[in-house]
């Protein structure tokens, strides 16, 4: 009687460990699955075939010259001062988007945060609402707003705080605001996220400790915040540095993708290739600097 | 230490009155608590004071100077949230030491002030320490430390202890009584719980849809409550409704649901009419039980006044349960169909069992009175 008593509870508790330890690795690995063989065929395999690309040589006869090895195209890539001034130009974009993303972004997501009812709904829908329509056709929607014959250059004008209009488009200006406008959701969202999980006690303890409002912002609400402010600047970065429709729609200055699109209409893909090697390295060097800055000014944000 | 003096606070959202007409002066040094059941306007009425709910009229003073203007960071008080409210991504130290740093004390300064703040919560060597590794306990002990750090002119503690477990809480209740006498602040202490107000408190302030009812000491309000609401929150007891039937020069006649006519003495002639209804309130400490109820029997369910004026009510009854709760032993007893109850000390539960004919009897002066209105009727 009390063997099979004993015996009973220990093999149970064997087999729920068995099935415990399966699950933790097995079933992760399934449940994966999906997303790694997406990953593998249209992220990793074009990547190989890219970078195979990047180093063949050029070819009169076709895009590049098959069963080559060179590296003449990163040499031209890397001795191009148009290149480097492309590159420059890019991430000149990437930062002031960024930038202006993240800060009007973790204001949006607090006042999200902090309204009740109609309001809250309001600003959550018109967050939202531009993800509705089409990139392209949001962007275009910024050439008879911001053009010297435009909505706000007439609107300007008529109030009498222009004398004479101004070129926003086509031009750096149009090209910052339209990404803005295209990033600035995700950039919400991903703070809002977070926000949305804080005890706002904690701010009113700040406050009540005689943290003025600015400074219980910066003190409690911005280090919490950082999950999501880091999601922010990195969706905000890469997909700015890596634009192309706000700067082809409303400029005429050449950005990354814009020149690769160039190259691979001149049948230069090995040069393609490499620029977007090149731009991808430095991509991964940024996010890599991003999430360490922003990690540490979040993690010990100062000591007491 | 501060004196606070609140002057007819009011506070409305939209429609709703959460606090009304809300006066109360609180003493230098004091603990006063504010009891009342959820909803009450207790916690709003501490906000106020704390500056994190802006009253829709009156006024706030501390030691004679108007704050009713001041934001929370401008009034130095400091509250003890019911979460705590620590900031999880700050270390222990720094969470203690954060209202120092905003008062721009020097990091040296603010380092040793807040390691003697956590000794003196027995938190001693848990600077470094993740506050959301602690223990409820814990982190309520940090919270008072992060609270009592920057000298508050007044300490506000919105209900702290609720969320902790029994045994604990009675812990924290008696720690928090000796911190208040070690540093001689003005505490107010928000809280739904009646022990604890009668553990902690040298006042107890009692509120009631949104309304202060009553302010005074704990044997005060529990011996002489104001109405009717104050009896039944203090504690258990039975009510039982009457209507007066005669009155007399130091006696109120009154004929009650349990089907006896009771005597209530008063000094001089009492403030009641004949035909006035009444309920009463039967406390389980002031009803003996006499367990030979047969032998004893009312007769004709008629009150004795005694010899030197003292009057003893008594009515017979059949115990319909017994409840056994540990260091008391509370027995149901249906008296002509009504139901009260009456309980003894554990250690002197005789051997009384459902079905048992027991006698219950009280002194008639024991017994406290309210109008339909809920006001107390002086006897």
């Amino acid at each position: 009687m009390t063997e099979t008593a004993t015996r009973i509870p220990t093999s149970l508790a064997a087999v729920r460990e068995r099935i415990a330890g399966q699950s933790s690795s097995n079933r992760a690995l399934l449940l994966m699955a999906p997303l790694l063989a997406f990953e593998l065929l249209v992220f990793v395999i074009p990547f190989f075939i890219l970078l195979r690309i990047s180093v063949a040589e050029s070819s009169p006869d076709f895009v590049y010259a098959e069963g080559t090895v060179s590296l003449e195209a990163y040499a031209s890539v890397l001795t191009s001062d148009l290149v480097w001034s492309i590159v420059g130009y890019s991430f000149l974009i990437g930062v002031i988007v960024t930038v202006l993303s993240v800060f009007i972004g973790l204001f949006y997501a607090y006042a999200i945060w902090r309204s009740t009812g109609l309001i809250k709904s309001l600003l959550l829908f018109s967050v939202v609402l531009p993800l509705l329509t089409t990139l392209v056709i949001r962007t275009y929607a910024f050439q008879p707003l911001l053009s010297p014959t435009g909505t706000i250059n007439e609107l300007l004008l008529s109030l009498g705080l222009l004398s004479e209009p101004i070129a926003f488009y086509p031009g750096t200006v149009a090209v910052v605001i339209g990404q803005l406008y295209i990033v600035l959701p995700y950039a919400v969202l991903a703070i809002y996220s977070v926000l949305a999980t804080m005890d706002w006690h904690v701010v009113e303890a700040a406050r009540d400790l005689g943290a003025s409002r600015p400074r219980s912002i910066l003190e409690v609400v911005v280090p919490q915040a950082m999950p999501g402010i880091i999601v922010a600047t990195v969706i905000s970065f890469a997909w700015s540095v890596g634009s192309y429709a706000a700067p082809g729609v409303l400029s005429n200055n050449l950005t990354f993708a814009i020149q690769v699109e160039d190259m691979m209409y001149g049948m230069r893909y090995p040069e393609a290739g490499a620029f977007s090697v090149l731009m991808l390295l430095l991509m991964l060097a940024c996010i890599a600097v991003i999430f360490t800055v922003l990690n540490r000014f979040g993690g010990e944000f100062d000591l007491a | 230490m501060s004196e606070i003096t609140l002057s007819e606070l009011e506070k409305q959202y939209g429609d709703t009155t959460a606090v009304e007409d809300v006066s109360v002066d609180i003493r230098d040094g004091e603990l006063l608590c504010l009891l009342g059941p959820s909803g009450s306007g207790k916690s709003t009425t501490l906000r106020m004071i704390a500056g994190l709910e802006e009253p829709t009229s009156g006024q706030i003073t501390i030691d004679g100077i108007d704050v009713t203007a001041q934001s929370a960071y401008e009034r130095n008080t400091s509250t003890v949230f019911q979460d705590w409210a620590l900031f999880p991504h700050k270390t222990v130290l720094e969470n203690v030491a954060f209202g120092l740093k905003m008062r721009d004390v020097p990091k040296e300064q603010r380092r040793e002030r807040a390691e003697s703040m956590l000794e003196r919560v027995q938190m001693g060597g848990y600077g470094d320490e993740d506050p959301t590794n602690l223990s409820g306990g814990q982190k309520q002990r940090v919270a008072l430390a992060r609270s009592l750090a920057v000298n508050p002119d007044v300490l506000l503690l919105d209900e702290p202890l609720s969320n902790l477990d029994k045994r604990l809480r009675e812990d924290m209740q008696i720690e928090l009584r000796e911190i208040h006498e070690d540093v001689e602040e003005t505490f107010v202490h928000v809280t739904h719980d009646q022990d604890e107000a009668f553990t902690l408190a040298d006042r107890i302030g009692i509120m009631n849809e949104g309304k202060l009812i009553q302010v005074g000491e704990p044997t005060e309000v529990y011996e002489n409550p104001a109405n009717r609401f104050i009896e039944g929150f203090l504690g258990d007891t039975n009510f039982v409704e009457s209507e007066v039937v005669r009155v007399t020069d130091d006696a109120a006649y009154v004929e009650t649901e349990l089907g006896y006519e009771l005597v209530l003495p008063s000094d001089g002639a009492p403030d009641v009419a004949e035909g006035t209804e009444l309920t009463l309130s039967l406390r389980p400490e002031v009803l003996s039980i006499e367990q030979d109820a047969a032998a004893d029997a009312v007769e004709g369910h008629e009150q004795p006044v005694l010899a030197d004026g003292s009057t003893v009510n008594a009515v017979v009854g059949t115990v319909e349960n017994v409840l056994y709760r540990g260091s008391t032993v509370r027995y149901s007893v249906s008296v002509n169909g009504t139901s009260m109850f009456a309980e003894r000390t554990g250690t002197n539960t005789g051997a009384l069992t459902a079905g048992d004919e027991i006698r219950i009897e009280w002194e008639g002066t024991d017994v406290l009175a309210f109008r339909p209105d809920g006001s107390r009727v002086t006897l």
